[in-house]
């Protein structure tokens, strides 16, 4: 015994050798099509992953990197920081060794030179689309200062002392430093200038100089404007105002006590002065908790292709294993045990493990590539601005995805090693017989009916509450993994029924010997269909969540968009553009010989309960077509109007997006407190609407609280314009966007063909990681086929002998396939419509806080499963037709 | 489609002319000539290597010949293309195999069936011939099982039963009783012979065992791929 453990290492490494290898090596297509199905898997779930960390990376505080790294960040809970409170911080602080930072960051829309000539419709249309600058205005004086607190490491900071702030940039409103990957692609230098759309005016800036490229610095954004901040806050016409502080402690041997202290005397004035106290790590978290359910929805999208993988994986170790029974049969006899085996299976399962994440890295690096960008774009078009358009290696991503690829291609191999092991030696010396082990995991239908069940009993639970206080729909993700197993299980049940009626066809040789095939379905017939199950159910439950989100778009999108036409200053299609339109142009707007009335919309981001949403104020036209709201929670009074009123105890009367309701748990009748820069005002929530702008939630009440609160601020975000009905929409459009080169103005077509776009292009990443599940599980069936006319080939050559044709034979494994596709879709098709419940009713519901209307895509699934038939005949028919030339004795 | 009938001329039911096959350089075959009437049984004999499978596959259409020729009922079987070839197996030769080679997914009267929907028959004359088989046969009481519950002589009960089933005029039988024991393997010669005589099917039975021979007038030996003629006693 002792012996046998002492040689065990060399045996296996003779069985490697002598064995799995020199099978690889007889038929490296097969060993390499494997390996290449793992990588697609990889690569699916790396590329997704890389480029979500990207996109969301791109996001950062600049600032940071100007002062080397700051230690606090102190904002206003109202978005808006008066800088007479800079004052308090450093009355607060006195002589302590630290460097105050005051910042104040908007955004503008870069325009280009020849669109502005163009004019008219040209500069409107571009305006929508126009890339969104970050216009940060720091204290030039401060940041000069800011080197004795660092003074061995200046090359921390973008700008070195001796390069930063010439004495002619100090508080110019239209001198700005820009970074060099803006300057190479503007091909700007020092004293060129730029025209920017800053809120509804076009300024020209000049370019004062460009920032360090310095390798051993930090890099700024590409889309980065860098001012001196008094010029910024007279370029913006916002002085005494500012985004945030930042907060540096001096480097020293005491620092950490330091900060301590100042961290301790900053909270103390931040409780009387309702501060929001961040460190940087509270922002990264913060940006990552904006995008987590995205993520999170992405990345289980793409584990889509890796499931596959796996299932063909097992597929084809455990068809090695019936080509290899005899061999191992001989292995056994001749005193190797059944561990060995087994070890030496789960080593061959390593190593395809192996191989196959290797390439997927690689591929899934270059493909993380080409997604970026898409990515990058649905996260500024949903949640903040982001200005990646590459994805670096990242090694935490790259553990991950390694460890699933390997553990994935072993625990796929677990299967097939004990079936090795444990295969009695005397029937794999039976020459005659070519029995195959029986999954016996996917032959017991009651655990399939027992996950379904239990899955229905998940859909109940509530999400998990992550550390952000994010909802995140771990039981809903569950109970899908439930009913994907469950139904994949189940699968096999309807092989019986099908062989019968197959074999009804009596006549047809073809048919009663494909029938016959499905009638004793084997393990790997169960797994195909399992696979195909779980690639159809998913691509088709996608698919049932993605029309369901359309058809609820565009109906919501019918209900909200009465009007002619719709104004936003450049850049709107960002979700992180502060741009408004001022008092003047509205009001000019709106006294147009053409109008008739206007709606008016101002959005504050505000830190609620912690966590940002929007504070809404809006004014609405007197006009029938004004807007009408869906509700969940209706108000008794559901005009508009109605919120001009006051509620009980002289309260502001708020109407709150389900988003917010779901997100901060409140309801009709609750009163709540939101912090503005008048101090914490009391709102009584009057109604529920249903909203689909943002999942962060929003608090709408009338424009002239909101307005008061924020410092008689008359600016507003859009308008919707309801024209008089004789005017032209596209002839007024006309006229305004040559007389506001500055604005995006879309007639209603327009803006719900716009809406629309934005909404494919956020899912595009999912119908390819789609298209690669079904490709994936397509191949797996082929590969079932192929593997079982080589264990048939003795059938085969019997066939042949009782004069069946090639043709025939061909159409009887097409039939086989076309079979094993039938079930594999039929099922999976009733599982999507479970998968899709869950993801619209469960995960999108409790991640998003949005409840879509359900609605089956038919003509799209019809597609699917007739592409899926169809390309399984073609397969079948050309396996079978390869087959049918296989001679007995040929082996793989 | 026509029903297969035997051929009652004098021409030989099998007629082997200079036949020729060759692996690379390795010569199987060597101007093998031999002629097997209507209705008589021959016995092939030789040790393993010396080409009796690749003669068997040769005969049946399921290899090309390099040279020389294979004619069954006055057709030359290499001048065949593919669906000729098919009809040939469908319809004039069948093979018995020592390892059965039932389609294990099919029950009893599905195999024997098997040949007879490739031949295009209607279901009552398929129902007809299988029921007159499996009498014959004796696995009345078996007609539903699947090969994986039959003993081995059921089994090759079965795939006589198969490969009578068409009416072919030439039985290739490959070492039937190979895999039997003694007593069930006598059983199975007995069979063939009197199916053989029956329906006056001619039979090339290729077999390791001189007990076997003596249901065949007369035996072959092959050796390195060259024919030796031999009288064997009658049994």
């Amino acid at each position: 015994m002792s012996e046998t453990k002492h040689h065990s290492p060399h045996l296996i490494a003779v069985l490697w050798a002598r064995f799995t290898w020199r099978h690889w090596c007889r038929s490296p297509r097969s060993s390499l099509l494997l390996a290449a199905i793992l990588a697609l898997g990889v690569a699916a779930l790396f590329s997704v992953r890389l480029a979500n960390r990207a996109a969301v990376s791109g996001f950062q505080m600049f600032s940071e990197n100007l002062t080397g790294g700051s230690d606090l960040v102190v904002r206003s809970p109202s978005g808006r920081l008066p800088e007479s409170d800079l004052r308090q911080l450093r009355e607060k602080l006195g002589t302590l060794p630290v460097g105050l930072f005051p910042v104040l960051e908007t955004t503008a829309a870069l325009i280009s030179a020849k669109d502005l000539k163009n004019g008219g419709d040209d500069i409107s249309d571009a305006n929508a689309d126009a890339p969104l600058l970050q216009l940060t205005g720091v204290d030039f004086v401060a940041l000069r200062n800011a080197y004795y607190l660092e003074p061995e490491s200046s090359k921390s900071a973008v700008i070195a002392p001796e390069e930063n702030a010439p004495g002619q940039s100090l508080g110019d409103a239209r001198l700005a430093f820009i970074a060099p990957a803006l300057a190479e692609r503007l091909n700007s230098d020092v004293g060129d200038s730029i025209q920017v759309a800053i809120n509804d005016q076009i300024v020209t800036i000049a370019v004062g100089g460009i920032l360090s490229a310095d390798r051993s610095r930090p890099q700024p954004p590409e889309n980065l404007l860098l001012f001196d901040l008094p010029g910024l806050q007279n370029l913006l016409q916002r002085g005494g105002e500012l985004s945030r502080v930042e907060v540096r402690v001096a480097e020293g041997h005491d620092r950490d006590r330091m900060l301590e202290e100042v961290t301790q005397k900053v909270r103390s004035l931040a409780d009387d002065r309702q501060w929001l106290i961040e460190t940087p790590d509270d922002r990264a978290a913060s940006s990552q908790a904006m995008t987590a359910a995205f993520r999170l929805n992405l990345t289980v999208l793409s584990t889509l292709a890796l499931l596959v993988g796996w299932y063909l994986i097992l597929q084809a170790l455990e068809a090695a294993v019936v080509r290899r029974r005899q061999e191992i049969a001989i292995l056994r006899s001749l005193g190797v045990n059944a561990a060995q085996i087994r070890r030496a299976w789960m080593i061959e399962a390593l190593a395809l493990g192996v191989i196959g994440t290797a390439f997927g890295l690689l591929l899934g690096w270059v493909a993380a590539q080409f997604t970026v960008g898409n990515i990058a774009k649905t996260v500024s078009a949903l949640y903040y601005q982001t200005t990646t358009t590459a994805a670096g290696w990242h090694w935490g991503e790259m553990f991950f995805a390694a460890t699933f690829g390997i553990g994935a291609s072993l625990f796929a191999g677990w299967l097939p090693a004990r079936d090795a092991g444990s295969t009695p030696p005397v029937q794999g010396l039976c020459d005659g017989r070519q029995d195959e082990a029986q999954r016996s995991v996917l032959q017991r239908p009651f655990t399939g009916a027992g996950l379904i069940f239990a899955g229905a009993l998940l859909i109940q639970a509530p999400p998990w509450l992550n550390a952000a206080g994010n909802k995140i729909p771990l039981a809903g993700y569950l109970a899908a993994l439930f009913w994907l197993v469950g139904l994949s299980l189940l699968a096999s049940a309807l092989f019986r029924p099908l062989a019968c009626l197959l074999t009804k066809f009596r006549n047809r040789p073809a048919m009663v010997y494909a029938g016959s095939q499905l009638r004793h379905p084997s393990g790997r017939h169960r797994l195909t269909a399992a696979g195909l199950v779980v690639a159809i159910g998913m691509a088709a439950g996608m698919g049932i969540l993605v029309h369901s989100f359309e058809k609820t778009l565009t109906g919501w999108i019918g209900d909200l968009l009465k009007a002619d036409l719709y104004v936003a200053p450049a850049g709107v299609g960002s979700a992180a553009s502060q741009a408004v339109l001022s008092e003047a142009t509205w009001q000019t707007l709106s006294r147009d010989a053409s109008v008739a009335g206007i709606d008016s919309i101002r959005r504050y981001p505000i830190s609620f309960e912690g966590r940002p949403t929007i504070l809404a104020g809006s004014e609405y036209a007197r006009d029938e077509r004004s807007l009408r709201m869906n509700w969940r929670e209706a108000p008794d009074d559901r005009d508009p109007l109605a919120l001009e009123a006051r509620g009980a105890d002289d309260r502001v009367l708020a109407w709150i997006s389900e988003s917010f309701s779901i997100r901060f748990d409140k309801h009709r009748g609750d009163q709540i407190e939101v912090p503005t820069p008048a101090g914490p005002q009391s709102l009584v929530i009057d109604g529920v609407y249903v909203d689909y702008h943002n999942e962060s939630g929003t608090l709408l009440l009338n424009r002239k609280f909101t307005s008061r609160w924020f410092g008689n601020d008359q600016a507003v975000n859009n308008i919707a314009v309801f024209l008089k009905p004789e005017a032209d929409p596209d002839v007024v459009r006309a006229r305004w966007s040559s007389q506001y080169p500055a604005l995006v103005i879309r007639t209603n077509r327009r803006l719900r063909e716009e809406a629309l776009r934005v909404f494919h292009q956020t899912f595009a990443v999912t119908h390819a990681l789609e298209a690669i599940g079904i490709a994936v599980a397509v191949t797996g069936l082929g590969l079932t086929l192929a593997s079982l006319m080589v264990e048939r080939r003795r059938q085969i050559t019997t066939l042949k002998q009782l004069g069946m044709a090639r043709a025939q034979i061909a159409r009887a494994t097409a039939i086989e396939s076309l079979g094993l596709a039938g079930v594999g879709t039929v099922v999976g098709l009733i599982l999507s419509i479970g998968l899709g419940y869950i993801l619209i009713f469960v995960v999108n519901r409790q991640s998003f806080g949005w409840t879509l209307q359900f609605h089956v895509p038919l003509a799209s699934m019809a597609g699917l499963a007739l592409l899926t038939l169809a390309t399984s005949i073609v397969v079948g028919y050309l396996v079978g037709r390869s087959g049918a030339h296989l001679k007995a004795e040929q082996q793989e | 489609m026509t029903q297969s009938t035997t051929n009652t001329s004098n021409s030989p039911a099998l007629r082997v002319v200079g036949l020729g096959k060759s692996y690379g350089r390795r010569a199987i075959l060597d101007s093998v000539e031999f002629e097997i009437g209507r209705g008589e049984r021959v016995a092939l004999m030789g040790p393993s290597g010396s080409g009796k499978s690749t003669l068997l596959n040769l005969i049946a259409g399921i290899d090309r010949v390099d040279s020389g020729e294979v004619v069954i009922d006055d057709q030359a079987v290499s001048k065949m293309d593919g669906d000729a070839l098919c009809r040939l197996r469908r319809e004039k030769v069948a093979t018995v195999f020592q390892f059965f080679h039932l389609l294990p997914t099919l029950s009893v009267a599905e195999n024997i069936e098997f040949p007879l929907l490739l031949l295009g028959l209607d279901e009552a004359t398929r129902r007809e011939r299988v029921a007159d088989l499996v009498t014959e046969v004796q696995l009345e009481n078996r007609v539903d099982a699947f090969p994986d519950q039959l003993s081995g002589g059921e089994m090759q009960r079965a795939a006589i039963a198969r490969a009578l089933a068409p009416r072919p005029s030439l039985i290739l039988a490959d070492e039937p009783t190979g895999n039997l024991d003694s007593v069930t393997g006598d059983a199975i010669l007995d069979l063939l012979e009197k199916l053989s005589e029956r329906h006056g099917i001619a039979m090339l039975l290729v077999t390791h065992s001189e007990e076997a021979t003596r249901i065949c007038g007369r035996t072959l030996d092959l050796h390195d791929g060259r024919l030796a003629d031999r009288m064997a006693a009658q049994a």
